[in-house]
């Protein structure tokens, strides 16, 4: 029995040492093999594993490192789907939002000081619009609107970089760069984008940005997309600025320091959501001890503060220079669009290639550069000092009357702003019933309609985002004067103001 | 304070501005040329090494090996960051080898990358006749490589070599 046993695995194996044969380069390997043992079996062991551990490197699956999604089964898939249902594609409105909707004045014709609303077909005194100085009515201004858009047309078809630079937009930089007396500066397109596009073309990851805690939503997702360390300190606040920034320079001693970390304060000149100024000369004190660099945003200083209009640095009297961005925007006072960057060479020059909104967007339009350039000229003429001392004027005029009324309007702006945001105090709210935000919406909409259909007075409240705003600030009126309104104008509009506000709390009594 | 190995993970809402745009500093070494070209790239070592007068074939195999795995560790594992920024630092810590098709392991390329010096380690000792000396320098030059090939040590720092500073959030 043993013979055919023998028979068969004799065969077999040579049948295999055959095949083996009749594949092409089996000598080669065959030759290895033999040679490779060498009589040293450890070595033999090592580059077996080595042999094997390529072959199951080469064999496994893909996956991903950090796959945190839960996996499902096709049961639980199927049965997922099928008790899916979908949600309507327009939300239906909550009250807020459809009395938003409702409440919202529509302006008939052009915008200025006293214009024309859909709602009652009456001219109301705007103190709702940016316009400080009133130059969305000055009538040089339009003129010279009119002679560029003869000149130029209308558009300017295309990014700065990609032959959409005009030779207006170059002297509108030098202007800006002249008028400031910093070294250059660089025009964006849209005034709110702007800060947002400076901000992240030079903080990155790794780098530090400490902000006021009040400042407006361009900032905030400025600092976002820029993914930097961001620290704030409280609205204008220098002693918590100098907590911060100490915390931030003993942590630093600790670990180990990256090459490059930049290091920033974002600060606003005239704050948006609060009317008041921040301490120039006190941040470029602490700018100094602890070496960081400044970004100022002017978007509603420059051209309303200072003797002639110059912004922040001028209040204060601290050299343009010393700052090292002084970012603004000609969309409030200067009643054109778009906004600036203003600093050295260098800053300004790096933007041209990183600055995200001056890359992708097209640039803007000739009329309103040319309105610009003549509106800062303006600025430095005694006409445009005369208006910018009755902007003072008015606000103070206004600040008065309002501060009559203390006991039931909160004022948080300061003496000099042309912003003021107008609330009802803590205090004077819990007494009359208003817990929630909402309610206290539907209060100060009511002064609004209130004034707007009895005294001809348009104002606004302060919205926000309110899902995504950091620090979310009160519900206010905010009035936005404006230079070019009479004294008496002004005084009536801020008592129709005053006696609406004590009206709106004592109903709700 | 040094610690002997650190290890970091990637946060989701960091990571989306990694994956929103093609890492162009990675994605060439999935073109096809670039392998046939790593492949150029040793016999051209081989023959530079063989042209120097009065070298043995021992020599100029381990030689090989060595800078091949010298030469690769220090472009994919030792070099960090890319060379141009447009997100905003995202790849500021990460090696070469970590950002190769996003993160993902065992693709083709890293299977590829991988069994080069394998199989370049097992030529050499073959043709340095199993000698101890060369035996020992091709296999610690390519173990070394191999490791930091590993799944295990993505994204894993030892020594404080190219250790990340404490805040970068990625």
């Amino acid at each position: 029995m043993d013979n055919p046993v023998l028979y068969a695995i004799n065969s077999t194996f040579s049948t295999i040492a055959q095949s083996i044969q009749a594949v092409p380069g089996s000598g080669i390997a065959v030759n290895y093999i033999k040679n490779s043992y060498q009589n040293d079996p450890f070595r033999v062991v090592l580059e077996l594993g080595l042999a094997i551990y390529a072959v199951k490197y080469m064999l496994s699956k893909k996956y991903r490192i950090d796959q945190n999604d839960v996996q499902l089964t096709e049961k639980e898939i199927d049965e997922l789907i099928a008790e899916w249902q979908p949600e309507p594609l327009v939300q239906t409105l909550s009250d807020i939002q459809r009395m938003e909707l409702e409440k919202t004045q529509v302006i008939i014709g052009a915008q200025g000081p006293k214009p024309k609303v859909q709602s009652s077909g009456k001219n109301l005194l705007n103190l709702a619009s940016t316009n400080y100085l009133g130059y969305i009515t000055n009538e040089d201004l339009k003129q010279t609107a009119i002679e560029t858009l003869h000149k130029y047309g209308v558009g300017s078809c295309g990014p700065p970089g990609f032959y959409g630079t005009l030779d207006v937009h170059i002297e509108l930089e030098k202007n800006i760069a002249r008028y400031l007396g910093t070294e250059s500066a660089i025009i964006y397109a849209q005034g709110f984008s702007t800060i947002a596009s400076v901000i992240s073309a030079f903080a990155k990851r790794g780098d530090i940005i400490v902000v006021d805690d009040g400042s407006n939503f361009a900032i905030q997702k400025g600092t976002q997309i820029s993914r930097s360390n961001i620290k704030w300190f409280k609205h204008n606040d220098m002693a918590d600025l100098e907590r911060v920034l100490e915390s931030i320079r003993v942590e630093s001693l600790a670990h180990k320091k990256r090459p490059l970390t930049r290091r920033f304060i974002v600060t606003e000149g005239l704050f948006q959501n609060y009317g008041d100024i921040a301490p120039l000369n006190k941040i470029m004190e602490l700018k100094h001890k602890y070496k960081y660099r400044v970004i100022l945003d002017e978007s509603n200083s420059f051209g309303v503060l200072g003797k002639t209009g110059r912004g922040l640095t001028e209040l204060f009297n601290v050299p343009a220079k010393d700052v090292d961005m002084i970012v603004g925007s000609m969309a409030n006072t200067l009643s054109a669009a778009g906004g600036f960057c203003a600093g050295p060479k260098e800053v300004v020059d790096h933007q041209r290639l990183s600055g995200q909104a001056f890359v992708f967007s097209a640039s803007i339009p000739a009329m309103l550069t040319v309105c610009a350039s003549e509106a800062i000229n303006i600025l430095s003429t005694p006409q445009g000092e005369k208006l910018l001392q009755s902007l003072q004027d008015n606000a103070a005029t206004f600040r008065a009357v309002i501060l009559g009324a203390s006991q039931w309007i909160e004022l948080s702006s300061v003496a000099g702003s042309p912003i003021l945001h107008l609330r009802f105090p803590q205090a004077a709210l819990t007494t009359a019933g208003v817990h929630t935000r909402d309610e206290e919406k539907m209060l100060l909409q009511e002064i609004v309609d209130e004034v707007a259909i009895k005294d001809g007075v348009l104002i606004t409240r302060a919205k926000y985002v309110d899902r995504q705003e950091m620090h979310l600030p009160r519900v206010s009126i905010r009035v936005s004067i404006c230079a070019t309104h009479t004294k008496k104008e002004v005084e009536k509009a801020a008592q129709a103001v005053k006696t609406a506000f004590g009206k709106a709390l004592s109903r709700r009594k | 304070m040094t610690k002997l190995a650190s290890v970091y993970k990637t946060d989701y809402v960091q990571s989306l501005d990694q994956h929103s745009q093609t890492n162009l500093n990675s994605s060439w070494v999935n073109f096809k040329g670039a392998w046939m070209t790593n492949l150029i790239l040793i016999a051209f070592l081989k023959f530079a090494f063989n042209i120097i007068p009065g070298i043995t074939p021992e020599v100029s195999w381990t030689l090989t090996t060595l800078v091949y795995n010298v030469g690769s560790y220090i472009m994919f594992h030792a070099v960090t960051g890319v060379p141009f920024e447009f997100t905003q630092g995202a790849y500021d810590g990460i090696t070469l080898w970590e950002q190769i098709d996003g993160g993902i392991q065992f693709t083709a390329t890293r299977k590829y990358l991988t069994t080069v010096p394998v199989v370049l380690f097992l030529l050499s000792t073959h043709y340095t006749h199993y000698a101890p000396f060369a035996f020992i320098i091709n296999f610690t030059a390519t173990v070394i490589n191999l490791i930091a090939k590993l799944p295990a040590m993505h994204q894993v720092r030892l020594f404080d070599i190219n250790q990340k500073v404490g805040g970068t959030t990625d």
